[in-house]
């Protein structure tokens, strides 16, 4: 469904992607792994549209969309949650739900993917009218997957959503993204958290320095040890 | 009873800092060009009424409609092109604005006062004399106030303004395109100058370098404020209002003008971020 070949995406004159090539098959889920700084949200903002990478092509369901800007891409079925979720702080948690079907496609389908997101996750009910920027960080994070949800996506992106939670809300939110993955949606995962990351995973790829350095399914991770001790920390 | 006026003024003033603060919080712009829009306004109401015959209120709504092609027309030839440029080269531009306009209305209607004769009644409760062009625009701000609550809060578009207020990266991942929010925030700006100016017509005498004292009004009560905050800068609106209508009552005008900068500055020494800022 997302094919990337060979790209190389800059932040001005900074190199932070050497010609990346992945691939998301339709209703699979999908992670990139890797340390702090190795370009792991540069590729997930290079597919949705907030930086354009100078070489190489992006493909979604075989349409070239490497140039096209980030609301164009939305309309397509594109989200994206970015790290912290990033909820709009000031409106409440309904607001930005409704913001998140702000597409053409969405609004048509509002009222289901409310009632879809609301049986996803009961707790949006109760906290309806409160400001977002009151939540708890799990809180945040699961009003963020429901508002990408929202946007009637094929394909939904997740920047490290465990990062900075407890542990016991990052088992919830493996749980959420589990539940993503049951209900057949694309998910195009970045954890630091490889661990947890590669049991929920259909394919997996790591990434170094900008660079693609091993990809695989699960037991081909576990298999290379010298990958198992580098990244997973076994 | 400099105090009623006061409140009546702070009113209408209450929009000029609710556009500007629109306008900020949205573009991240500051229109030095303001209260130059609102002349430009009376200027374009005094030509349609007492030059073509207009009738006042058609006048009053045409304008309103002129001033936010204006808006329009700033978005596309000044704005726009600055919006990745350094704030110094936006606000220059903007502040080339002022002289434009101000020159357009000195060739266009020269340089002497121009008013438009409209003998309104003046209403008297009890002890108070209240001037009636002052209580309609009050209760014409109040309610063009109260629509632009119901605008942002209830409809989508407000919604999407108020996201691309808070995170203009994520409202672009939700399928907003910033280039239509920032035309509808300048169109609307600019149309509220129109407003004020149909307010501001049976009070002030207008000439060209009128607009100057309010485009100081519209940033200070916008700075007072808090910058971006809609409830800021209503507050701050009725205090320069009420401020400067009592000392103008007592001392002069000009003094009153004074106290409400020595006043500003004071706040500011303060609590640098406004009345109700967060800092940043």
């Amino acid at each position: 469904m997302i094919r990337v070949e060979n790209i190389c995406s800059y932040y001005g004159e900074f190199q932070s992607l050497h010609d990346v090539s992945l691939e998301v098959k339709a209703g699979h889920t999908v992670i990139i792994v890797g340390s702090n700084g190795a370009g792991k949200t540069t590729i997930l903002k290079s597919i949705c549209g907030l930086v354009h990478p100078r070489s190489g092509a992006v493909y979604f369901e075989d349409k070239r969309i490497d140039q096209y800007h980030a609301h164009q891409l939305v309309d397509l079925g594109i989200t994206m949650v970015p790290e912290g979720g990033r909820l709009f702080p000031k409106l409440t948690v309904d607001d930005n739900l409704k913001i998140g079907a702000y597409n053409k496609n969405a609004r048509i389908h509002f009222h289901e993917s409310l009632e879809k997101v609301h049986s996803l996750f009961p707790i949006l009910k109760e906290r309806a009218k409160q400001e977002a920027g009151l939540l708890s960080g799990g809180e945040r994070q699961m009003v963020a997957i429901a508002r990408s949800l929202m946007a009637c996506p094929k394909l939904i992106m997740l920047d490290e959503p465990s990062l900075g939670l407890a542990p016991k809300v990052v088992s919830s939110v493996f749980e959420f993204i589990r539940r993503l993955k049951e209900s057949n949606y694309s998910v195009l995962l970045v954890e630091q958290n490889a661990n947890k990351a590669l049991e929920v995973a259909d394919y997996g790829y790591l990434i170094e320095s900008g660079k693609l350095i091993f990809e695989g399914k699960k037991e081909d991770f576990d298999k290379n040890p010298f990958i198992k001790k580098a990244y997973l920390g076994l | 009873m400099a105090l009623v006026n006061g409140i009546l003024l702070g009113g209408v003033l209450a929009l000029l800092g609710f556009g500007m603060n629109l306008m900020f919080g949205v573009v991240k712009i500051i229109h030095m060009a303001y209260g130059q829009f609102v002349m430009l306004g009376v200027y374009l109401i005094y030509t349609f009424y007492t030059l073509l015959h207009f009738p006042l209120l058609l006048s009053c709504a045409v304008v309103v409609l002129v001033m936010a092609v204006v808006g329009l027309i700033t978005q596309r030839f000044i704005v726009s092109p600055l919006l990745s440029s350094n704030r110094l080269n936006q606000l220059l531009a903007l502040a080339g604005l002022i002289l434009i306009v101000e020159n357009f209305a000195l060739f266009a209607w020269g340089a002497d006062y121009i008013t438009i004769q409209l003998n309104l009644p003046i209403i008297q409760f009890g002890d108070l004399f209240i001037r009636t062009s002052f209580l309609m625009g009050f209760i014409g701000a109040l309610i063009v106030l109260g629509l632009l609550y119901l605008f942002l809060k209830k409809t989508y578009v407000g919604l999407a303004i108020r996201s691309a207020t808070q995170d203009m990266e994520m409202a672009k991942l939700m399928g907003i395109k910033p280039a239509s929010i920032y035309y509808i925030t300048l169109a609307l700006g600019s149309a509220l100058t129109g407003v004020v100016a149909s307010f501001f017509v049976p009070i002030y005498a207008v000439y060209p370098q009128f607009g100057g004292s309010f485009t100081v009004s519209a940033f200070i009560i916008v700075v007072l404020g808090g910058m971006g905050n809609l409830m800021g800068g209503f507050i701050s609106a009725f205090i320069i209002g009420i401020v400067t209508s009592v000392v103008a009552v007592v001392t002069t005008t000009e003094i009153a003008q004074i106290v409400v900068l020595v006043l500003f500055i004071a706040i500011m020494i303060v609590r640098p971020q406004g009345l109700l800022g967060e800092v940043s």
